[in-house]
């Protein structure tokens, strides 16, 4: 188990020494202004005193490193200072929001995923067929068009023309989920067809990519079944390659749910971000560029690991 | 019982008869299948949804025909050796080739196509669609359908040089890296992970929040976000192609790092590096779409795709479909390239798996 | 064919045809072959490469492998014909009645189950025995293929086993059911030759055992002769003849199967070296090697190579002869020792050596299809050392580029314009060579130059390579685990075990006794075209001491 683990650990090392340049890469990118963030924030017009006190409030005053460590030592406790237009802490603003987000995809997540993996299956074992061709065409569709695009068709049929579910995602507390599960199905429903038709074809290929292996035509000349040959002789073998592909659209619902958000005016971290990013509110924008890029890396993390702890031949060593 | 619903009946079932006569077993089981949805749709949805799967029928039949026509026309006019390649496109890959091509002249000829300026006010907002308006106004009052072929040329155009200064970059870093070895390739290895580590549309928006939405910003930031993916494409297809012996021939002869990536690496690499492109372009492409549509991206009164749904975007909820149609053609195109991509990959990979 | 009864017939294939589809279109790769195997009879089923001959061991599984298609003729197995049978009937026959071994066992067994897993999936799935009696069973087959630790060994998952256990787990998997006929596919061809013997043994014994019938697939004469007995020869999708293996052996009737056993028979006269002080052109001094991080795999190596000669670098895989070649090059710097060129050292990096150091010495490659590049035409591939070493231009480089290709006789305006995927594999290793020689070297590497092509092709390939050095007086290491191949042109030979030197010495010395244990072992594993060699051999070494258990 020796090998194992120091696999596993080094690669939870390098992941957060990834984390640690992608924090000084979003704090400093700031620091490219122009000027400096108070300026920029108060814009041609403001007098000397206002820029000189916005200044003190963010502690612009100090050397960068320092403002840096500061930050970063917030930021772990979940303190990411003071939005420079609202003047409220960045964690309200965006707190219950990351939560909404994190609602979001995990809603679309659990839908996702074993329908992307069952579906992926089932098309390699169709392969080639009539069925397999209108699959390909199909998630090759959903996978090229723009979420807004999914986006306002559903709104299109399923809430003007149909009007079976709410175009608009206005949460409010005290919703019981049933209500919380129907006002959001839009959105996640959008999030389900790009992600589902991304991660069957990965699944699909995964599969496929064993079947030429000695050992799938070995399965073949036992007698076993064809079902069985997936099952119990591909797909084994393909987990790694599948858990990736699932922890990247993970990765991908997170952050690629900025478009659907917007499109569905969900009260999520993605809208803050472009809400931010339009104010220039330097604060909120690089506390959500620093809460996504901290999942994406989690998530390949966990999938790189996951696809370590898969491995017949590092879990068996020699 | 309509005339239609009998009509439609007799046309289907005869169709299945046919290709059951005379053997062709995918056609048959497709038509017929069709036959049996169509019993259980026409119950549940009536004569309209009978109307609606002809319609869809028949648009399709009409993209499969435009496919096989264009397929025939591009092996007509091609070179012997691409005519033979271009024989075992899909319908799909054609439809795909006969979409960009359409695009491509729409970009390259825009204003001689479009009706109207870019930017042209002509009458009251919102004004519907009329013989000089074939797709109405939007909400200045501008022609949508010159705005579309406008944004041919704008959304399409800073897309490919995003992409191509992507793949510059990507390319050749990882062809050196794959030449080189060692602490260049670990450096260029490292550096690529730690930008794909955040998320693109997030680095986008970061990027362009401190840079302001300028055009050469949003190149030159979709650029540097997208290049790290070529740099790995490259580095894995070259790195497969520098084990070979023959390169160890030709390190062995002297020959510099400029010649092996010239003559002896970059003439195998083609085909995978150029449905890469094809890849790359769709990605960068969606991404700037987005951006615009964030209102974050091209800034008007620039015609472009993706702000000119944003711009229309309340009209969705009247059941109007103007904002789908500049969405719409964002997704034809992406859709198209994936086509041409996906017959592209199938040839060189040359699955074994019938 | 006294042996078999005519009512004793178990699979029958007649005018069997099989097309393959390349190019968009499908092409005849079986053109009617017919083959009768009666129960408890080994058939060795031998040809070249592209002979179709393990295609026709799937056939007789009534399996066609994707991209070809059985077109035409009939396949009846035990009353039972497989060309029309459903997937379904076909599928209850494999693993229970008929069994396959495969090539590579490593490869071929699934690395996310245990063997033994592996191994009880037909019984179980057959209804035939219970999990735990397959299991038991499994064991006992293992004891009787004499594995080690038969109790536990079936436990590991397969990458934890050898390449020559594997194997003979992988036979043991075929018998779990106790089939009417295996198909052995080439089940040695991976092996090194010491590891052969024991699998040959162990699946001889079995069949032999249970009375089954096999047929068995390989490209090796002196192994089919161990094995069947009866021979059937394939050339391109045909049959040649058939024939019992005594009499194929003593008395083949076709010019081809005569020119296959002719193979072996071209040989050299055995060159000494230079009494007049000549210096050694290449001068191997006591080098140490190993590559990042991990242990040695050269240990003092040192050994000369005379102008003019050929030496012979022999040994298994493992032993360590690539990477001499690797150090000479200079892709390897050694870690201790050096390198001499004509008594002068050698800088240790290709990348500090001159143009000319680099120039006097080329290597031929043993795999042609990866040493040529695809895209480049064979002008280019051969020019373009003599424009880069000599600086010919224009005509005085096309003349030179004609000159090489006469040289390895390709006709120059044939194959002047062509590229190497066009070309047959003994055209591409000729190709090789030429890229060589247009260096104008002195000391020519061969790494394996003759393993990948068939004997035929291989045998031109060593006598072009004989004349070659006749015409230029070039000097040959020959690196090599095939001791015909030494047999027919080394000079000298120098044998290599776990990156030392065993023995080394001029070649009739190294063949005629006494020998170094380990050379001896290397020689007399060696299949012999001798039907007895086998039994004669386990008889002298006695069973238990074959092969991987013989420790030297």
């Amino acid at each position: 188990m020796g090998d194992l683990l120091r696999l596993v650990l080094k690669r939870l090392g390098y992941g957060l020494l990834t984390l640690l340049v992608v924090s000084i890469l979003i704090f400093f990118a700031v620091e490219m202004l122009p000027g400096d963030v108070a300026e920029q924030i108060l814009g041609q017009g403001a007098t000397p005193e206002t820029v000189a006190r916005l200044r003190e409030q963010l502690g612009l005053n100090q050397p960068a490193v320092v403002r840096y460590l500061q930050w970063l030592g917030g930021a772990v406790q979940g303190d990411f200072g003071i939005s420079a237009t609202s003047g409220d802490p960045v964690m309200d603003v965006i707190g219950t929001r990351f939560v909404n987000t994190l609602f979001l995809a995990a809603y679309a997540a659990v839908i996702a995923v074993p329908v992307a993996i069952i579906l992926g299956i089932i098309v390699a074992l169709l392969r080639n067929t009539i069925f397999d061709r209108v699959a390909n065409v199909l998630t090759l569709t959903s996978i090229s068009s723009p979420e807004f695009f999914l986006g306002y068709i559903l709104i299109l049929f399923l809430a003007v023309k149909a009007n079976m579910f709410p175009a608009i995602a206005n949460l409010s507390s005290g919703m019981d989920l049933g209500e919380l599960l129907y006002r959001t199905f839009l959105p996640a429903l959008t999030l389900v067809l790009v992600v589902t038709a991304h991660m069957m074809r990965m699944t699909r290929a995964a599969i496929i990519a064993l079947l030429s292996s000695p050992y799938i035509e070995m399965a073949r000349l036992k007698g076993v079944p064809p079902w069985k040959v997936i099952v119990r002789h591909a797909l084994p073998n393909a987990w790694a390659p599948i858990i990736n592909v699932v922890a990247l659209n993970l990765a991908y619902l997170i952050t690629g749910v900025v478009l659907v958000e917007v499109v569905f005016v969900y009260p999520g971290i993605g809208q803050a971000l472009v809400d931010a990013v339009s104010k220039r509110d330097f604060p909120v924008v690089q506390a959500c560029s620093l809460i996504f890029a901290a999942t994406f890396i989690l998530l390949n993390l966990a999938a790189d690991v996951g696809a370590i702890l898969t491995n017949p031949r590092l879990r068996h060593p020699k | 019982m309509s005339v239609f619903v009998i009509g439609y009946y007799a046309a289907l079932i005869c169709a299945s008869c046919l290709a059951a006569y005379f053997n062709y077993r995918k056609v048959f089981m497709m038509v017929f299948s069709l036959t049996l949805i169509s019993f259980v749709l026409g119950i549940i949805g009536g004569v309209p949804a009978l109307r609606n799967v002809t319609i869809a029928a028949g648009m399709l039949a009409l993209a499969a025909g435009v496919s096989y026509a264009f397929r025939e026309f591009l092996i007509q006019i091609a070179k012997p050796d691409l005519a033979k390649e271009l024989r075992t496109a899909p319908l799909t890959a054609s439809f795909g080739m006969f979409v960009v091509f359409t695009y491509a002249i729409a970009g390259i000829f825009a204003p001689w196509i479009a009706p109207y300026g870019e930017a042209e006010v002509i009458t009251s907002a919102f004004a519907p669609a009329d013989r000089d308006m074939l797709l109405g106004a939007d909400q200045l009052g501008r022609d949508v359908f010159s705005r579309l072929i406008y944004g041919a040329r704008n959304t399409v155009g800073i897309a490919l040089v995003a992409t191509i200064l992507a793949f510059i970059m990507g390319a050749l870093a990882g062809l050196l890296a794959a030449v080189k070895g060692g602490w260049f390739d670990q450096v260029m290895g490292r550096f690529a992970d730690v930008i794909m580590s955040i998320p693109s549309l997030i680095f986008a928006l970061l990027m362009l929040s401190i840079l302001g939405p300028k055009i050469w910003v949003i190149v030159i930031v979709v650029a540097i976000i997208y290049a790290p993916r070529v740099f790995r494409l490259t580095r894995a297809v070259a790195g497969n192609i520098v084990v070979m012996d023959y390169i160890e021939a030709a390190k062995l002869r002297g020959e510099g790092d400029w010649y092996l990536i010239r003559r002896e690496i970059l003439p195998n690499s083609t085909a995978p590096l150029i449905a890469e492109f094809g890849l790359e372009f769709c990605f960068v492409f969606l991404l700037i779409a987005g951006l615009s549509f964030l209102g974050l991206g091209i800034q008007p009164p620039t015609a472009d795709w993706g702000s000119m749904v944003r711009e229309n975007a309340t009209l969705i909820s009247f059941g109007d479909i103007t904002p789908l149609i500049p969405a719409a053609a964002i997704a034809l195109l992406t859709v198209s390239v994936n086509f041409v991509v996906d017959w592209m990959l199938f040839r060189s990979s040359g699955l074994k798996e019938q | 064919m006294s042996k078999f009864s005519k009512k004793d017939i178990l699979l029958e294939i007649e005018d069997l045809q099989i097309q393959g589809y390349s190019d968009e279109q499908w092409v005849d790769i079986i053109k009617g072959v017919d083959l009768t195997l009666h129960r408890g009879e080994v058939l060795g089923l031998i040809g070249e490469s592209g002979a179709g001959k393990s295609t026709i061991g799937a056939a007789a599984m009534g399996y066609a492998r994707d991209g070809t298609r059985i077109s035409g003729g009939t396949i009846e197995f035990d009353g039972m014909e497989l060309t029309t049978a459903s997937e379904a009937e076909k599928r209850a026959l494999r693993g229970s009645r008929i069994a396959y071994v495969a090539q590579s066992a490593a490869a071929s067994f699934n690395p996310a189950h245990k063997i033994i897993d592996q191994h009880t999936e037909a019984p179980v799935q057959y209804r035939i025995q219970k999990r735990l009696e397959a299991q038991e069973d499994a064991m006992k087959l293992y004891e009787q293929l004499r594995l080690p630790n038969p109790e536990e060994i079936g436990f590991r998952y397969p990458h934890q086993v050898s390449g020559g256990q594997l194997q003979r787990a992988m036979t043991a998997m075929a018998m779990s059911c106790r089939p009417d006929l295996i198909i052995f596919d080439e089940p040695t061809t991976a092996l090194d030759v010491t590891t052969q013997i024991e699998v040959l043994a162990a699946i001889r014994d079995i069949v032999d055992q249970f009375n089954t019938a096999a047929i068995y697939i390989t490209h090796d004469l002196a192994v089919v002769a161990q094995m069947a007995d009866t021979i059937k020869v394939l050339l391109k999708g045909e049959e040649v003849e058939q024939a019992s293996t005594e009499e194929m052996l003593e008395n083949p009737k076709e010019e081809y199967t005569k020119s296959l056993w002719a193979v072996r028979s071209f040989k050299r006269e055995q060159k000494s070296r230079p009494t007049d002080g000549t210096e050694p052109i290449i001068s191997v001094k006591n080098i140490d090697a190993s590559y990042t991080g991990s242990a040695k795999v050269l240990d003092d190596v040192s050994f000369d190579i005379y102008p003019g000669m050929t030496v012979a670098v022999v040994g298994e895989s493992g032993s360590g002869k690539s990477t001499v070649a690797r150090c000479i090059t200079g892709l390897l710097p050694p870690s201790k020792g050096e390198i001499l060129f004509r008594g002068e050292p050698l800088p240790p990096d290709y990348h500090k050596r001159t143009r000319d150091q680099l120039r006097q010495a080329q290597m031929i490659y043993q795999m042609a299809d990866t040493a040529l590049n695809p895209k480049v035409q064979i002008h280019e591939i051969i020019g373009r050392p003599a424009r880069f070493y000599s600086g010919l231009k224009g005509s005085a480089l096309k003349q030179r580029v004609d000159e090489l290709l006469d040289l390895i006789e390709l006709e120059p305006s044939q194959y002047y314009n062509r590229y190497p995927p066009e070309l047959s594999g003994g055209q591409k290793q000729r190709v090789g060579i030429a890229r060589a020689l247009a260096a104008e070297p002195d000391f020519i590497i061969c790494d394996e130059v003759t393993s990948a092509l068939d004997q035929l092709v291989a045998e031109g390939i060593l006598r072009l390579l004989d004349r070659l050095q006749q015409e230029l007086g070039l000097a040959y290491m020959f690196i090599t685990h095939d001791l015909a191949t030494v047999r027919s042109i080394a000079d000298e030979v120098v044998v290599m075990q776990n990156g030392k030197v065993v023995e080394q010495g001029p070649k009739d010395e190294m063949f005629t006794p006494p020998h170094h244990p380990y050379t001896d072992l290397l020689l007399s594993s060696v299949p012999e075209m001798d039907p007895n060699w086998l039994t004669t051999l386990l008889e002298e070494r006695g069973v238990d001491n074959v092969g991987e258990s013989a420790d030297v």
